[in-house]
């Protein structure tokens, strides 16, 4: 809320796209320049500049396009940064990340277009458009966090800020009360709690990758040698005519994406360029990418031209693949010289189709539905997971109750420990809502007789 | 002065009511300069201590410090009619360390109406104030029962627990504000019909007991420090042998020192309850008048009568009580922790289980107080009312509890019914300036379903607002507002400046391999061999150095959240601001703040239920309308933007 901090947003639409684009605005605008981009001063103004975004462990992000614009001469009338990295969602999310780790914030509803007017940099008649576009964004993202505290995340949150209100309370009766006859002061006890509270936090961030792949959708790549018929199943999966469908061997030279729901998951395909050698340079970087998509994968469904012997496949993505992650669907079992592919990669679940006449589609998302479950039943922690302004909190909370056990843990006074807790506090109130004084005070009174 | 009650010559602000609140009220607006009338319905009672005779501890202590800083009277008060002296917290950081004084209950009176009596431009007048006069919605003065009418430009209202009072012991009621004294009836009609709210807020005290009938064989003592913590920065006041510091025993026209702070200290005793005590009253709680339902005010959580401690809390075995001295020359004693509104019979037998006490002679029973208060929210930050110009309101009067909440709003009060008619800003502390700024802010914004006292950990900063910093923190408030003489203020901003070159210096300047500042950090003080100029210094001005570079990280973390939220702190809401129909605002939002008329953005975000979305939408609105207004006084007035169109 403070006009001099800095914050950014995704200004493009979340999930799979060729790109994406974020808005960083504020005063660290430079800072992140040099250190993450590799700027040198004085800094290029309004110009497009091909950059590599390294975070703050040193490893690479991605290479993209980055616009600056400086106070003054920016939408905001801030530093504001444009960043126009791959559209693919891990990538956005590790940049997010990073910015948040570099002192950054996420933009409130609304608040580039607010800091623009604060800035005179939009007109008056526009003021009234500005506060129903804050109030809608805010109810949108209201409603998400509605929605999610219905469940078992709200529970998991509770019982934690209850757990917290506990610590707190259990500290500041020694602070406020010393003349009462309280039990003599112990920090086992808080100790203890800080211990499973700083746990419980652990666990749930742990869920924030499948809410991305809740909400960003489960990446799956189709993988096979060139005119297997990746493109003809992918229309057959989404029932329309999305990838360019050609004789020609090597037509699909982007990964091209859609999605579609198999069970009760969102599932990204990615197209990809066949697997083969070749000289044209093009396909070769067509090819590339198809290995660093694998990598990133969560999913294989590899192709094979059920008239034809199964070809070699790269190392470095037959190495990604389970028996628990891939199904090998073999096209083509129309022709009359199909054969029988069990042979080939026996471990995992073979589905034979024809993504021509449409026949065997059943049986794959039958197959791939039972897979997908099968992988998310484990690894999940009670359905919950947390979205990435949920994660920023949750780890700010994490971050101050280990800072307050560990000046628990070296005896120092309680006062200090007590201003780390409150930091945790309010990083859960983001979560479940503001937080009063009173809360604690009721927790407190109730748990300890005060009272001269 | 003369006494007057002439409308045409009035008083520039008059005081109703002269407890702690009403006697800095009072002395502030005075040593401004303001001609300044002061009611009291019974002056042999100013400044009672109408419950325990003891001043500070937690957060309070910290209050009284603030006080002191500001001009107040209450520090040196408490200071010199203290018997027994004790720094809280001492094993604890500064910054939660406060100080506690047992005062001789008579003296602190007796003491504090003669500082009244010297105080130029003050009148001092024994009537009981029935009724305001106002003319349109301002207030003009005030109505007694002896049928006077006395005038003033404004008016403080500071009646404690006294409007409709209503004293409960077991089934038995009496009106009457504290035992032995009136009630109020007229004024709380007349505030109602000024349209100001008044709802009911319950408080209670313990019973009082004769000394020589207290076996103290069988009792703990608990003996004060052996060396005092003051309560008044004597640093700037010229020292302890100041004129100020003079006592009430008087030989001729001679004043004199009745006793040094912490010569010849009393001690406090402590004794508990027992099973036969839980007997009793578990046997007659249905006597009790809270727990027949005779009370239908709601009472403090933290100050829980002994039968509520009992119920609630079944597994404790005892309840610590604490006897505190009255005073010098009295022989009654006070019975900390055993609040109660149990019948008289039923105390009397409650008493005599408990180890000490079994012979005891009760001199006065306990007893519960139900009275009308003024849900503060309808104050301005100022403590002036938001629907009646000129009334300014202190005290339990807004739902507090304390000398210490009370003195501080009266001084607060005080100053700013004199800013009002000087057409100047109001002194408004901030939450991170003072623990009068976040009594008062919480007070006016978020209002109080109890009586409301103050905890340090009401306060989110702080580690900012350790007690020996109080000075040093309102030194530019004390200056600006003309509350301390310049002699005083003078020596003030000397001590701050020398805190600021001392922590530079010891950062900077090294001892061996590290600088001192990076040996304090790491090495108990004592050991640090420190400059001999710096041992120079005095106490307070070392301490402040001390505890600056000692937690100076947690300081300037405290300090980067305070400038975090100054951006929207300083935003100030028009006083006619308009919130239904602004675009994106929601209704129960709107609603809420059109009641509660928050001064400031910062105020507003602390309202429970409005959330950040709304803010943001309120700048834009705000904005906006102060351009609307640029825009329009453009084109009126062509003068302002230099006559070119």
């Amino acid at each position: 809320m403070s006009a001099n901090d800095s914050f950014f947003a995704l200004a493009s639409a979340p999930g799979e796209a060729a790109l994406a684009l974020l808005r960083v605005n504020g005063p660290l605008v430079p800072t992140i320049m040099r250190e993450a981009l590799g700027f040198e001063l004085p800094l290029p103004v309004r110009r497009a500049n091909y950059k590599h975004y390294t975070d703050t462990f040193g490893k690479l992000v991605d290479d993209l396009v980055v616009i600056y614009y400086p106070v003054g001469a920016s939408f905001t009338g801030d530093h504001l940064l444009e960043i126009t990295p791959h559209g693919n969602p891990l990538i956005v999310q590790r940049l997010m990340e990073d910015l948040q780790r570099r002192g950054l914030r996420q933009a409130e509803p609304g608040e580039f277009t607010r800091t623009a007017f604060l800035n005179g940099r939009l007109d008056l008649s526009q003021a009234e458009a500005i506060g129903d576009l804050i109030h809608a964004r805010s109810e949108r993202a209201l409603e998400a966090t509605r929605r999610q505290m219905q469940g078992a995340m709200g529970e998991h949150m509770s019982t934690l800020s209850g757990q917290l209100l506990q610590v707190i309370a259990s500290i500041e009766a020694y602070i406020d009360f010393p003349e009462e006859d309280l039990p003599t002061e112990d920090t086992g006890g808080p100790l203890a709690e800080l211990k499973l509270l700083i746990d419980g936090v652990h666990r749930l961030l742990a869920t924030r990758h499948y809410y991305s792949v809740l909400h960003d959708g489960l990446k799956t790549l189709i993988v096979g040698a060139p005119n297997v018929g990746k493109s003809s199943l992918i229309n057959a999966l989404t029932g329309h005519r999305r990838a360019i469908v050609s004789e020609v061997p090597g037509t699909t030279r982007d990964a091209v994406s859609d999605r579609i729901m198999v069970g009760g998951h969102w599932v990204d395909i990615l197209d990809t360029a066949g697997l083969r050698e070749s000289e044209d340079a093009i396909e070769c970087m067509g090819m590339a990418m198809t290995l660093e998509l694998a990598a990133e994968a969560d999913h294989f469904l590899l192709a094979l031209d059920a008239s034809l012997p199964p070809p070699p496949l790269p190392e470095a993505i037959v190495g990604r693949m389970t028996s628990a992650n891939t199904i090998v669907v073999v096209n083509k079992c129309d022709l009359p010289d199909a054969r029988s592919c069990d042979e080939f990669l026996p471990e995992f679940p073979h589905v034979r189709i024809s993504a021509l006449m449409g026949s065997g589609m059943d049986e794959l998302r039958q197959q791939w539905q039972v897979q997908l479950e099968k992988r998310f039943a484990l690894g999940l922690y009670d359905g919950i997971s947390v979205n990435a302004r949920h994660a920023a909190a949750l780890e700010r909370a994490r971050d101050a109750l280990a800072l307050a056990r560990n000046k628990l843990l070296a005896g120092e006074s309680g006062e200090l420990a007590a201003a780390d807790l409150r930091t945790a506090l309010d990083a859960f109130g983001e979560v479940v809502g503001k937080f009063d004084v009173e809360d604690m005070l009721d927790t407190l009174f109730q748990n300890f007789c005060i009272g001269k | 002065m003369a006494l007057r009650a002439d409308p045409n010559n009035p008083y520039d602000v008059i005081v109703c009511g002269a407890g702690h609140a009403g006697c800095e009220a009072a002395l502030a607006a005075a040593r401004r300069g303001a001609a300044v009338l002061l009611l009291s319905g019974n002056i042999d009672t100013i400044a009672q201590m109408s419950c325990n005779p003891a001043i500070g501890g937690q957060a309070k202590g910290h209050m009284v410090r603030e006080i002191d800083a500001l001009g107040g009277a209450m520090a040196v008060n408490a200071d010199t009619t203290g018997i027994q002296f004790r720094l809280l917290n001492a094993s604890k950081g500064p910054a939660v360390q406060a100080p506690r004084v047992q005062c001789d209950k008579k003296a602190y009176q007796f003491r504090m109406k003669h500082t009244i009596e010297l105080q130029p431009n003050l009148d001092l007048f024994q009537a009981m104030v029935e009724g305001l006069i106002v003319k349109g919605d301002r207030v003009v003065g005030v109505e007694t029962q002896l049928g006077v009418s006395f005038y003033g430009r404004t008016v403080v209202v500071t009646t404690g627990t006294f409007l409709r009072a209503l004293m409960h012991v077991g089934s038995n009621k009496n009106e009457g504000g504290r035992m032995g004294d009136f009630s109020a009836r007229g004024l709380s009609a007349s505030f109602q019909r000024c349209g100001i709210a008044l709802e009911r807020l319950k408080t209670g005290t313990p019973a009082r007991i004769l000394g020589s009938s207290i076996d103290f064989g069988a009792l703990e003592e608990q003996p004060g420090d052996p060396r005092p913590t003051l309560f008044a920065f004597y640093d700037s006041r010229g020292g302890l042998n100041s004129e100020e510091l003079f006592h009430v025993e008087q030989s001729g026209q001679q004043r004199q020192l009745g006793w040094t702070p912490g010569e010849d200290p009393v001690s406090c005793w402590i004794t508990y309850t027992n099973e036969n005590t839980e007997a009793i009253i578990q046997e007659n709680l249905h006597r009790s008048a809270m727990y027949s339902g005779e009370i239908k005010g709601v009472g403090p959580r933290y100050c829980p009568s002994i039968e509520d401690k009992i119920v609630r809390f079944k597994d404790k075995a005892r309840h610590m009580l604490f006897l505190e001295p009255e005073g010098r020359n009295t022989d009654e004693w006070y019975i900390n922790g055993l609040s109660t509104s149990l019948p008289f019979d039923v105390q009397l037998m409650m008493l005599r289980t408990i180890a000490g006490l079994e012979q005891v002679h009760m001199m006065r029973p306990a007893y519960a107080v139900e009275y009308d208060f003024a849900p503060p929210t309808q104050l301005l930050p100022s403590l002036e009312s938001k629907r009646i110009e000129g009334l300014f309101f202190a005290g339990q009067i807004n739902g507090t509890s304390g000398y210490e909440e009370a003195g501080a709003q009266g001084l607060i009060a005080g100053c700013n019914a004199v800013a009002k008619l000087r057409g100047e800003e109001p002194l408004v502390l901030g939450r991170h300036e003072a623990y009068i700024g976040v009594l008062i802010d919480d007070l006016v914004t978020k209002g109080t379903s109890e009586p409301y006292r103050m905890f340090t950990s009401r306060a989110e900063y702080r580690l900012l607002l350790n007690h020996g910093s109080a000075e040093m923190r309102l030194t530019g408030h004390a200056r600006k507002h003309g509350l301390v003489d310049d002699l005083r203020l003078t020596h003030m901003e000397s001590q701050v400046q020398s805190v600021l070159n001392w922590v530079e210096r010891l950062e900077q300047e090294r001892l061996g391999e590290r600088t001192f500042a990076e040996w304090l950090r790491r090495e108990d003080r004592e050991t640090v061999e420190m400059p001999p100029a710096f041992l120079s210094e005095s106490v307070t001005v070392r301490d402040e150095v001390y505890y600056r570079i000692r937690y100076r990280g947690y300081l300037e973390r405290e300090q980067k959240q305070v400038e975090r939220l100054a951006s929207i702190e300083n935003i100030l809401v028009p006083a006619d601001f308009v919130y239904q129909g602004v675009p994106g605002l929601r209704n129960e939002c709107a609603a809420k703040l059109s009641s509660l008329r928050p001064r400031t953005l910062g105020q507003a975000a602390r309202v429970s239920g409005v959330n950040p979305a709304d803010i943001s939408v309120l700048m834009v609105a705000i904005e906006g309308r102060r351009r609307r207004a640029k825009a329009g006084r453009g084109l009126d007035s062509p003068d302002q933007t230099g006559g070119s169109e």
